[in-house]
C-alpha cells in the first residue's frame, strides 16, 4: 500500500523535504512507519520521543494500523499562542 | 454556543473585533486575552516570531476545544484569532474572547482554551532576530 508522510516545522529542515511517499506492507502500523522514516531520514532520530504523529486530522498511537492512501503527519512539539 | 476561529497573516485588530462583538442580555462577563510577542525568547533577544500552522489540523483541533468548552461551561460565545507568518515584537499573535454569564466561567474557559491550544493545536513558532 502507498502512504504519504508530511513533515512540519523544523522537521522539514531535518529531512530536506516537506513530504515523502512510502510503499508499505498491508497492516503496517504508525510506529513501524515512524521507524521506516527514521531509517530514511536519520536526522529525525534525535526527536524520536517527542515526535507527534497524526493520520489525516487525528493524533494516533503507534499501534494504529494504516490503510492504503493514508496521509501521515510528523511534527515537533506545538508552540502556538 | 457561538464559535469563531480566524487564522490569518493579517495584524489582529482588537478594536475592530470589539466593535463586532455580539452578546446576549444575560451575559455578565467578557474576557479578552491578547498574547503578545516578547522581545526575549529564552535568553536571546528577538525582533519577531514566524508562526507556521498546519491549518487544516489546527482548525479541526480548535473545533474539538470549542466542543470541550461548551460541555464544561455555560459560555455563550468564543472567538479565537491566531496570527501566522511574521509577527513583530509588541504585536499580538493570539486573541481570545470568551463571553459567559459570570466571570468565573469566562476566566476558566479562557485559561483552558489557551492552555490546550499550546498543547494540541498545530502551530509552531520560529524566533527571528536581526
Amino acid at each position: 500500500m502507498k502512504i504519504s508522510v508530511k513533515f512540519w516545522s523544523y522537521f522539514r529542515d531535518y529531512t530536506g523535504c516537506a513530504e515523502t511517499a512510502l510503499e508499505l506492507a498491508k497492516g503496517t502500523t504508525l510506529g513501524e512507519t515512524h521507524a521506516a522514516v527514521l531509517d530514511e531520514f536519520p536526522k529525525l532520530a534525535g526527536s524520536k520521543n517527542s515526535t507527534l504523529k497524526a493520520v489525516g486530522l487525528e493524533y494516533e498511537d503507534d499501534d494504529f494500523v494504516l490503510s492504503d492512501g493514508d496521509v501521515v503527519s510528523f511534527f515537533p512539539p506545538l508552540q502556538g499562542g | 454556543m457561538k464559535t469563531e476561529l480566524t487564522i490569518s497573516t493579517g495584524a489582529i485588530d482588537e478594536v475592530a473585533l470589539a466593535k463586532c462583538r455580539e452578546m446576549g442580555k444575560g451575559m455578565g462577563a467578557v474576557i479578552c486575552f491578547s498574547g503578545v510577542v516578547r522581545e526575549i525568547e529564552g535568553d536571546a533577544p528577538i525582533t519577531a516570531i514566524d508562526y507556521e500552522a498546519h491549518e487544516q489540523m489546527a482548525r479541526h483541533q480548535v473545533g474539538l476545544l470549542f466542543d470541550a468548552v461548551e460541555k464544561r461551561w455555560p459560555v455563550e460565545s468564543v472567538r479565537v484569532v491566531h496570527r501566522i507568518g511574521v509577527v513583530p515584537v509588541n504585536e499580538s499573535s493570539l486573541w481570545v474572547e470568551m463571553i459567559a454569564p459570570h466571570r468565573a466561567e469566562a476566566f476558566a474557559a479562557c485559561q483552558f482554551i489557551i492552555d490546550e491550544m499550546k498543547q494540541k493545536v498545530q502551530i509552531w513558532k520560529k524566533p527571528m532576530s536581526t
